[in-house]
């Protein structure tokens, strides 16, 4: 069938001799993977404080870093930016991305053996900040280090958005600073303005209010809306889509965060008796099982039930592509996301259908007891934090990449290329960031801040916790009994108090 | 003549034979050189020293290790291990998610079992001798050849609510209602065993295939003249003859559903609330994400003895008469 030469080389090479071939090039690749891949390089020219701002900022020139992030915009734009940070500092940069909780097992393993394979390392506040929070160096010994690069605006409270270094940077004790905020994604209401008004006379009718979005918006009038959108479907409107969609799926950290929100919201409802943005190792016993709790693990399940049908399955980014395909005609969502939702290409509410709003108000019947309604808003702040286990220069060096990445001309330059999310305050008095905030606009993600650092960030509206040693499980336990409780499996009352034991047996109360 | 009265001639191996036989010498006692002696038990031992410390290195030190972590509060960079007084252990018997992931285990493995040894011995005995056989075997080979975690991603888009066109077929045809496979506590079982049954009912087809080309041909015959059709060849002649074909398939598939969990963490990560959260998740939980290394050792080592316990029955059962009946028909 195919003609095959009498002295082929696959003749003349004898099987030992191609077994040994294949045996030298695999080890070959293998060492040289190693070398070249994962091994730093550092190289120091050392500075004084005198020296000029070119020399500090090439003192590590020809060295090589690794940094292990998320896949979020800030590092892939970061990433296609790498040649502006190279021929200012001579260093190299690996930039490595995944998905959070892949990152989250990486660099665990690498913090708490010891190593130091990732220098740099994206700081999560809750999956990776604190579980890991004692293994990251601490920062505040290199910002008043004089013969490093030092960024102009500095790193105090007031050069990033309200709570923000504190959400990343700060864990159990304060004064300590474990890493600097790299990017955002913090929840806010997306909804279809254009379905909103075609449907709003028929929804006044019935419910006798407005069908629209204010800062005064409260979870019983999404509960409404979303109630409403559902008979409309069912009653045959295929074109009308499901009101609602929670986060589920399997990514349990955004399961929690989505009923925080609304336990927040009525009256400021928090897991534990402690400082809710420094966290604490040990908590104490939870408040889960308490008469609140109850009573919004029972608003949560109506909430599901008038949710789309498909609501187990949707984590956060499946509920995104849901709101995408114009299933569901709102969610509350990270407004990193909004860049997605604005672009025509892959989006049918693109296109100015989409109206952002902070996040929903508590009501007050819905609060035991004296608390306040506030716009329960919570978030992921992901800081740069730079791995102790690390030799002092290779984290000196880290940390030149680590203040320039959160530079402002850096933010800047993200949020233009791939519709990044700021965490430094100056970036928002740019004049085209500020135009930016209405349509049209060329950064979509501008057009939800209003929403996002005017209203949702700012106390008394902001929750974070629990930061806790134990976030993980507890993110788990969350997932497990909400959803239990969500598919009927278990009543309220019974989910509660099963979080309740879960949670103090973790904690060996 | 010769004189015969001689019968016996010893040879050291330097006489020559012919002369020897020329003289009418008809038994010999040859005692060949020793060019290679036997070599002693000690210098076998020696040959495996480098596989046995290797083979020490990679099983056995981490086995002892895995007992020693499961018996303390492991924190590897940090303080060090602490004593727990059993602590592991004792969690284990209150842990509903550790009890219900061998339950949801048991059941996903019969499940799978089940459905791939039915789908497999099916096909297998389509594909014997027919004239396609050669390409359609390559064809079901391939859902094998893909990595777990890639026949995952496949699945999880194809199941997806939103865009998924086996959801989309599914609910056109009505089994289906708007909640995906995945996303209904009652039905994402069914849908991560599909997977595996998708993936690996070949394997079990292949080595099907392979026992029934050892099917003694005589033997079919001789039913059919008695009177057998297909059917009753199948179940008194063929399927007996498969006895251990089958055993070692369902060996490797047990084995492998106890420890695969690349799908599942792709397609659901064990949930929606737990319901496919089998144990080796549990485990990988337990373990990768919430660095509970002392308890993640203590349920490592109970599925540890479980597989070994259930892997010699199963053994047992291979090792059986009527397993034996079946080998011996098979090597006929």
């Amino acid at each position: 069938m195919f003609y095959a030469p009498k002295n082929a080389l696959f003749r003349r090479v004898s099987r030992r001799k191609f077994l040994e071939l294949g045996g030298g090039v695999a080890t070959a690749l293998g060492v040289g993977s190693i070398a070249v891949g994962l091994n730093s390089t550092i190289f120091r020219s050392p500075v004084q404080a005198q020296s000029s701002d070119a020399a500090k900022w090439k003192q590590y020139d020809g060295s090589k870093l690794v940094f292990m992030s998320e896949n979020t915009p800030p590092s892939f734009a970061i990433r296609d930016n790498l040649q502006a940070f190279y021929d200012l500092t001579g260093i190299e940069v690996e930039i490595l991305t995944d998905d959070l909780p892949v990152v989250q097992q990486k660099v665990g393993i690498d913090l708490r053996g010891g190593n130091a394979d990732f220098h740099l390392n994206y700081v999560q506040d809750k999956p990776i900040g604190s579980p890991f929070a004692d293994f990251y160096a601490d920062l505040t010994q290199y910002t008043g280090d004089d013969t490093l690069p030092q960024d102009p605006e500095g790193y105090g409270d007031d050069a990033w958005f309200e709570n923000f270094l504190t959400a990343c940077g700060v864990y159990y004790e304060p004064g300590r600073i474990v890493a600097f905020p790299y990017d955002c994604a913090v929840a806010c209401t997306f909804y279809r303005q254009d379905l909103f008004e075609q449907l709003s006379k028929d929804f006044e009718a019935e419910y006798g209010y407005r069908m629209e979005f204010t800062d005064d918006t409260t979870w019983q009038n999404v509960q409404d809306f979303a109630a409403f959108f559902k008979k409309v479907r069912e009653g045959g409107r295929d074109d009308i889509p499901y009101g609602y969609g929670q986060h589920q799926g399997s990514f349990a950290w955004t399961t929690q965060l989505d009923i925080q929100r609304m336990l927040f919201a009525n009256g400021q409802w928090t897991e534990f008796d402690v400082d809710d943005k420094l966290g604490a190792k040990e908590p104490g016993p939870t408040k889960w099982g308490d008469e609140q709790s109850v009573l919004i693990m029972q608003k949560y399940k109506d909430q599901a039930d008038v949710s789309h049908p498909d609501n187990l399955a949707n984590g956060t980014l499946e509920l995104n592509t849901v709101y995408q395909a114009g299933d569901i005609a709102m969610q509350v969502q990270y407004h990193e996301f909004a860049a997605s939702i604005e672009d025509e290409n892959t989006s049918r509410a693109a296109g100015g259908k989409t109206a952002y709003a902070a996040c929903p108000k508590g009501d007050p019947e819905w609060i035991v007891g004296d608390g306040q309604a506030v716009n329960g808003c919570n978030c992921g702040i992901g800081g740069i934090g730079i791995n102790a286990a690390a030799s002092e220069d290779l984290k000196r060096a880290a940390y030149i990449f680590a203040q320039w990445a959160v530079s402002k001309d850096t933010q800047l330059h993200v949020l233009k290329e791939l519709g990044g999310t700021p965490t430094r305050k100056s970036v928002l008095e740019v004049e085209e960031v500020a135009a930016a905030r209405n349509r049209p606009t060329s950064m979509p993600n501008a057009l939800t801040f209003e929403a996002v650092y005017d209203k949702g960030i700012r106390d008394p509206n902001f929750v974070l916790g629990p930061k806790i040693p134990e976030a993980n499980e507890y993110h788990n336990i969350i997932l497990t009994e909400v959803q239990r409780c969500v598919s009927g499996e278990t009543s309220a009352e019974e989910a509660c108090e099963e979080i309740r034991w879960q949670v103090d047996d973790m904690h060996d109360l | 003549m010769a004189d015969t009265s001689s019968s016996t001639v010893e040879l050291d191996g330097t006489a020559d034979l012919a002369s020897v036989m020329r003289d009418g010498r008809r038994t010999i006692n040859y005692d060949p050189p020793h060019l290679n002696p036997v070599p002693s038990r000690q210098y076998y031992f020696y040959l495996m020293l480098p596989a046995i410390i290797i083979l020490a290195c990679i099983t056995i030190y981490p086995f002892f290790w895995l007992i020693y972590m499961s018996l303390h509060k492991v924190d590897i960079g940090g303080a060090g291990d602490v004593w727990n007084d059993f602590k592991n252990w004792t969690r284990l018997t209150r842990d509903s998610k550790f009890q219900d992931g061998w339950w949801l285990l048991l059941k996903y493995s019969a499940m799978c079992m089940f459905m791939e040894v039915g789908l497999g011995v099916l096909l297998a005995v389509i594909l014997n001798n027919s004239r396609a056989e050669k390409i359609l075997v390559t064809i079901f080979l391939m859902p094998m050849m893909m990595a777990p975690v890639i026949a995952g991603l496949v699945w999880y888009y194809l199941y997806n609510g939103t865009f998924g066109w086996y959801h989309w077929l599914l609910e056109s045809a009505g089994i289906l209602g708007e909640t995906s496979i995945l996303g209904g506590t009652s039905t994402a079982m069914i849908g991560i065993v599909i997977v595996d049954v998708w993936q690996w009912t070949p394997l079990i087809t292949l080595i099907t295939l392979a026992g029934l080309k050892r099917v003694p041909r005589d033997q079919l015959e001789a039913n059919m003249v008695d009177g057998a059709g297909p059917v009753r060849n199948f179940f008194q002649i063929s399927l007996p003859n498969l006895y251990p074909f089958l055993l070692i398939a369902i060996l490797l598939r047990f084995m492998d559903n106890f420890r695969f969990i690349d799908a599942i963490l792709v397609l659901t990560g064990g949930g929606p609330a737990n319901s496919t959260k089998i144990l080796p998740t549990y485990l990988f939980d337990v373990s990768f994400q919430f660095f509970k290394l002392g308890r993640g050792a203590a349920i490592a080592l109970t599925l540890l003895v479980v597989t070994i316990i259930l892997g010699l029955i199963l053994v047992r059962v291979f090792d059986s008469p009527a397993s034996k009946t079946g080998q011996t028909q098979a090597g006929n």
